[in-house]
């Protein structure tokens, strides 16, 4: 475990965030710690270069809590952040997010494009992505999964960024979020009331964000990304303007944002950190129940289970969809970062448990039959959360019962891959069926 | 992701062209040492088997003490004698309340256990409802050929027993504090010398009942075949109160 400081000034930061910026109550404990979940994924989402829907009441701060993580992980002035938001309408165009062409240039017969602050800056904000209509979504779907916008034939990649999307209940004016835009979010989060007494203390202080912004250094910005540099070039005084800001605000605050060098730092450091062999048999269950299906091979969305399965205790029974690729990639992001962020060596179940429901409320489809049973259930979360915490809960029992059975069949899985000749172990539960698959396909 | 540049990564194995054996998707768990191979069933099986053999010898060694003839008269001395000798080896058993029905249970249907003998099985079983960690103690009782006497005897206060079954005499004796429920039949002295706390009995009850009780309540649902001498409490028959009263008398049956 490195000493560079670098947990201190992020825990910095959050405090800085949840003691003066944006009030809330703490809601998720880890191994003894209080955190408001809103600010601790933003974090993880900004240092991890994932990728975060925030939904929420209008006005409970899901855009203001994106704005400011941004602003100190990245280092750049709120104006800066403002001015490079997309927010979300049916009117919205590929021009006013992505890049238009030119039209200077384009009078003299040349084609060339003047890129969105959107697609230049590392921290992006769609604000209310749900009143994009649907045909609009997609036009963010490439450069939300791999960081490449193009427009005519031209391309800038960003080798570094995170997404914030906000997004309100459903109201006359939303749309649905697409299926392959909502998988590509990592995590779900919702930015709740704070209840009436911290409610009260929001605003007493005046404009509690004037530290964040620069007006001087904003323009820089401004100036910079309209010039017609290249993008690369505009990267490296891109930076040297963030480190200008930083400083700032480490002199009126007293804490050090984030430099690039810093980020890149905490992320190796965090990608370090291995799954303990629970963490990853415990994943390995999860996975298990929200893809398996005995009798069509996986679940599909467009299959309904069979009548006496003998799997209907699982959760595999509950559901209609299977669980994409990119769930074990979100939550093995975010529990490395938790597990960094609380001086641990190893990720484990501690981790898993506080992480994996915001990795699967959104991506799952309950059956109508469950969403009727529990939908009047008592709960602090918003319902596809607070059944996302209850799955894992579920799951999680389950492995506390057969933990050790559940490792030794792992390990006889891997021994019988390598050539021993041994039997593989029987167990109730899905991931013992998968291992004989994926034994069975040794075989062949 | 981009690793910082300075920091020496790992690049990940690729196979060569040629290779095409399949990754091992196992692997980190290829130097977890595999237990040896019981089921988890038969852990559970096995150590209630442990735990089941210390209960019976506690009671195979009250019976040696206290029954050496097999015969057993319950007097005052000798039920506050043989609960003591049962504490005694209760106290050095380690065991969950669904134990206690096993045993009661393996009092009748195992040739392990070669006496039933009501009255100190009814002690024995009664200490080990006092001493159980658990609160809430359910006793299935209903298959039983015999009914076992001196059920609920001391149950303490904090303590709950609930009897499926009928029950045979001295059913709550010195209760003290404990509540005590039977689902069916209670005999003759339910409750007798009972110092305080709640006897229910869903059924009938037989005669003396209450006999010499301190204090604390009897609720019986159908019948009160007779009262005895009551010091203090209550009893109530078919939840109306028939002591303190004038409606029943001690020792007259009905």
């Amino acid at each position: 475990m490195e000493k560079n400081g670098y947990r201190e000034r992020v825990n910095e930061i959050y405090q800085l965030i949840n003691d003066h910026l944006y009030f809330n109550r703490p809601d998720l404990e880890i191994k003894g710690e209080n955190y408001n979940s809103a600010i601790l994924l933003s974090l993880l989402t900004a240092l991890k270069q994932g990728k975060e829907l925030i939904i929420g009441e209008p006005g409970l701060g899901k855009t203001t809590s994106a704005e400011f993580i941004c602003s100190l992980i990245y280092q750049f002035p709120l104006g800066m952040i403002w001015a490079s938001e997309v927010s979300g309408h049916p009117e919205q165009t590929e021009e006013k997010i992505v890049g238009r062409p030119d039209l200077g240039k384009l009078n003299q017969g040349e084609e060339e494009v003047v890129w969105t602050n959107f697609t230049q800056i590392p921290a992006k904000i769609v604000d209310e992505i749900n009143r994009l209509p649907e045909t609009k979504q997609s036009m963010i779907l490439d450069g939300v999964d791999r960081g490449n916008w193009e427009y005519l034939n031209e391309m800038i990649i960003n080798d570094e960024y995170s997404l914030f999307a906000t997004a309100n209940y459903q109201d006359g004016g939303t749309n649905t979020i697409i299926a392959p835009l909502v998988d590509r979010f990592d995590v779900m989060i919702e930015s709740k009331h704070p209840g009436a007494n911290l409610s009260f203390q929001v605003g007493k202080n005046g404009r509690k964000a004037e530290f964040l912004r620069h007006p001087k250094i904003e323009k820089e910005f401004h100036r910079l990304f309209k010039s017609k540099t290249p993008y690369d070039k505009k990267l490296a005084k891109m930076e040297e303007l963030c480190d200008a800001f930083g400083e700032s605000v480490h002199d009126a605050l007293g804490i050090r944002p984030l430099q690039k060098r810093d980020r890149e730092q905490i992320r190796a450091e965090m990608e370090d950190l291995a799954y303990d062999l629970d963490a990853s048999a415990f994943t390995r269950m999860v996975l298990a129940e929200f893809s398996f299906c005995e009798h069509y091979g996986q679940k599909r969305s467009v299959e309904n289970c069979e009548e006496g399965c003998h799997y209907s205790g699982y959760l595999c029974h509950e559901i209609k969809n299977c669980a994409s690729n990119r769930l074990p990639t979100s939550i093995k992001q975010y529990a490395q970062g938790l597990a960094w962020l609380l001086q641990d060596s190893e990720v484990d179940i501690e981790h898993l448990k506080a992480v994996i429901p915001f990795a699967l409320a959104h991506r799952v489809q309950w059956k109508d039959q469950i969403l009727s049973q529990k939908e009047r259930a008592k709960r602090d979360d918003p319902f596809s959360l607070y059944l996302a915490k209850e799955a894992v809960h579920v799951i999680l029992q389950r492995y506390r019962e057969q933990s050790e059975h559940l490792k030794d069949a792992l390990a006889v899985g891997s021994r019988i891959f390598q050539g021993e000749s041994l039997e593989p172990l029987e167990g109730d539960h899905p991931l013992y069926r998968e291992i004989k698959k994926d034994l069975e396909r040794r075989k062949r | 992701m981009k690793s910082a540049p300075d920091q020496k990564r790992e690049r990940p194995a690729i196979s060569g062209a040629g290779d095409r054996s399949p990754r091992n998707p196992f692997e980190e768990f290829g130097r977890f040492a595999v237990s040896t191979q019981t089921l988890p069933l038969e852990e559970i099986v096995q150590s209630t088997e442990v735990v089941m053999d210390r209960i019976r010898r506690g009671y195979e060694r009250l019976l040696e003490e206290e029954a050496k003839e097999l015969v057993w008269m319950v007097q005052y001395n000798t039920i506050i004698k043989a609960y003591e000798v049962a504490e005694r080896y209760v106290k050095e058993i380690e065991y969950a309340a669904e134990d206690i029905e096993d045993f009661c249970f393996a009092l009748e249907n195992t040739q392990k256990i070669p006496y039933l003998i009501p009255g100190p099985a009814g002690l024995y079983i009664s200490a080990l409802c006092n001493y159980v960690e658990e609160e809430e103690i359910l006793l299935k009782l209903s298959d039983l050929k015999t009914e076992i006497n001196l059920l609920g005897f001391r149950l303490p206060k904090g303590k709950r027993l609930m009897i499926e079954g009928d029950t045979g005499d001295f059913t709550g004796i010195g209760v003290e504090g404990g509540d005590l429920t039977i689902e069916g039949n209670a005999k003759n002295w339910t409750g007798a010398g009972m110092r305080s706390g709640n006897i229910s009995v869903r059924k009938n009850i037989g005669l003396h009942t209450g006999e010499w009780m301190m204090g604390g309540e009897i609720h019986v649902g159908g019948r009160v075949r007779g009262l005895g001498n009551i010091v203090e409490g209550k009893v109530y028959e078919r939840e109306k109160l028939v002591y303190p009263g004038k409606a029943r008398y001690p020792n007259v049956y009905y």
